[in-house]
């Protein structure tokens, strides 16, 4: 488990620049070893929390938190009821398949967009292409919350209020993952193009039956991006959606927590499964690029 | 015009070339055409409007068209004492959070590129708090940080009296920043890990040939080699910090005493609470040009130091 990284370690400023510090290297491993602990209880700490009060009656929870004792992360009764009553009772399950819905529908049309556009900017040649790739980038990259008030208001005169269309277009757009793709593309070697192009293949043909199908890494990693960003998009649904029937989880569980503060276990158990997704997500992310390996510090 | 007949042809070199280049254009202007316009739909059209909105005045919510105003809407805003503050509040808490977010992160991805055992679990651990949504994450520290809550308990088991937190003026900016900065230095920590890890060992060997101390190393080496992914995150970070919205909205709804109201969010309030769609859209473009400022300055103060050296 204690893989040594080669460019890590010597990169390593503190980690005994200088011969004079070899001795005191195991003393110098366990201090820092230690803070790391430290860092790493302190930022895991709230989270645990969370999952453990998911699974705890509210009662519980409240009576756990102040003095404090061991009870804050240990439950006396563990039960599903927080779920159930999420699931059941409220209309969180629905506002749960909204997001699905959208996120879905996002990913679909937002890959497609962005590989036509990556296609382009990769491959052809033509004059103010690194101007349009720049452009792409950049205004992708501006904050959307930032026009997101005005977008709303247009959005609302052009009647995409209150429709899952108002909610899809915003997410589709997506810098990083044209980006992404392009950089992709431009490791895929000119010669495949110029075969299917003398196999008589048409640009759509040559995009989606070639470059599209060796691509998997880069359309997971721009599907997760578009995926994530609307899975936990709060503002815009909270601008645009005033049907409950079309609300979207996140503005739906942060109703229920203005409504009833006390309800813990269940505001608890919704945030679980709000941030399900995303972590399985970055597990499969990491499976790609390997930078947060869970079993060891191999890059 | 199929690729396939024309390479059939006999003098094909050139024409073949002219109909591939006809060919590209097309499939290049079909291609593009997506993300252009929704650029121009999604991007340009809201901020265009944003702007002329901000010169008309209108009666909130009313039915009567609005009238074109000049700059009377930005008039009377800086006219308004507890708008400037809302300002100057928002300017000293990015002033405060981005550089405070940026060094914690990089002192924690310093230290989880150190040859320790089960880095990666420790990194992976501080990255959690990204991956929960931020209404998730707010909520769960809506709760702790109730004064009856877990934090108070464990201040008070180490001895400390309970504190107010999101009930004092005094305290309620603080305790966002603990939440922006619970989630954001986990995601800051990890541009700097990679920005770490692509710096060329040789560069520490050199410095270690001419026995230069830890900190030396530290501030001739790492930091200068770090500049650009440094550079990036502080923009990122400051970036993401000036539309801050969600604790504000779900937490403190801006107060107490307004300590709380930061610009986004009163843009927010003043076009959908308000109703004042001119009003509020003044409040955005001047967001908008508060935070292009600092990125622009943060690029100049980066890039003039990079000269130098």
């Amino acid at each position: 488990m204690t893989t040594v990284q080669p460019d890590v370690a010597v990169a390593a400023p503190a980690a005994g620049g200088s011969r004079r510090q070899v001795g005191s290297r195991p003393m110098v491993t366990a201090v820092l070893t230690a803070v790391a602990v430290l860092v790493a209880v302190a930022f895991i700490l709230p989270a645990l929390w969370i999952l453990v009060g998911s699974f705890r009656p509210t009662e519980d929870i409240l009576s756990s938190m102040s003095p404090l004792t061991w009870q804050l992360f240990v439950p006396t009764e563990v039960t599903l009821d927080n779920y159930s009553r999420l699931l059941l009772d409220s209309g969180f399950s629905r506002a749960l398949l909204n997001s699905a819905f959208v996120c879905i529908a996002s990913v679909l049309i937002g890959l497609l967009v962005s590989a036509m556009a990556a296609y382009t900017l990769a491959v052809y040649r033509f004059p103010g292409r690194n101007i349009v790739f720049a452009l792409v980038v950049i205004s992708f990259m501006v904050p959307f919350e930032a026009i997101a008030i005005p977008l709303s208001q247009q959005f609302i005169t052009w009647g995409l209020g209150n429709t899952l269309i108002g909610l899809i277009l915003p997410g589709i757009g997506n810098g990083l993952a044209v980006f992404n793709l392009r950089q992709y593309f431009l490791g895929i070697p000119a010669s495949y193009r110029e075969a299917a192009m003398l196999d008589g293949a048409s640009e759509p043909r040559i995009l989606f039956g070639l470059y599209l199908r060796i691509s998997g890494p880069a359309l997971t990693n721009s599907a997760v991006l578009i995926f994530l960003g609307q899975w936990t998009a709060y503002l815009w649904p909270l601008l645009v959606i005033s049907n409950t029937r079309l609300q979207l989880a996140p503005v739906a569980l942060a109703s229920t927590f203005g409504e009833r503060s006390a309800d813990y276990g269940q505001n608890f158990a919704g945030t679980v499964l709000l941030a399900l997704v995303p972590a399985i997500s970055m597990l499969v992310l990491q499976r790609f690029f390997g930078r947060l390996s869970l079993t060891s510090g191999e890059k | 015009m199929s690729v396939a007949r024309t390479t059939a042809d006999r003098p094909a070199p050139l024409r073949r070339r002219r109909a591939g280049r006809r060919q590209e254009l097309f499939w290049g202007a079909v291609f593009l055409a997506p993300v252009l316009v929704s650029l121009v739909v999604l991007r340009i059209v809201p901020a265009v409007g944003a702007i002329t909105s901000s010169l008309y005045k209108a009666f909130p919510g009313g039915i009567i068209p609005a009238t074109y105003a000049g700059l009377a809407n930005y008039r009377s805003l800086f006219a308004d004492p507890g708008f400037n503050a809302t300002i100057v509040r928002t300017i000293v808490f990015n002033l405060i959070i981005n550089p405070a977010q940026i060094l914690v992160a990089l002192l924690v991805a310093v230290l989880l590129v150190q040859r320790i055992p089960l880095v990666g679990l420790w990194r992976t651990l501080m990255f959690v708090p990204v991956t929960i949504p931020i209404v998730g994450s707010c909520i769960a520290w809506g709760a702790a940080l109730n004064p009856e809550g877990p934090v108070n308990a464990i201040i008070s088991a180490l001895g400390g009296d309970p504190q107010p937190f999101f009930t004092s003026p005094g305290q309620a900016l603080a305790s966002i920043m603990v939440i922006a900065s619970w989630i954001g230095i986990g995601y800051w920590m990890l541009f700097l890990v990679s920005g770490l890890q692509a710096i060329p060992e040789e560069l520490y060997d050199a410095a270690k040939i001419d026995r230069a101390g830890p900190v030396r190393t530290f501030l001739s080496i790492t930091i200068p080699m770090l500049r650009r992914p440094l550079l990036f995150v502080l923009v990122a970070d400051t970036v993401a910090n000036f539309v801050l919205f969600v604790p504000v909205q779900l937490l403190t709804g801006g107060g107490p005493q307004s300590s709380t109201t930061l610009l986004m969010f009163e843009a927010y309030r003043t076009s959908f609470a308000y109703g004042s769609r001119n009003l509020g859209a003044a409040q955005v473009v001047l967001l908008t040009a508060i935070m292009l400022f600092f990125v622009l300055l943060q690029f100049r103060l980066l890039r003039e130091e990079g000269e130098s050296s």
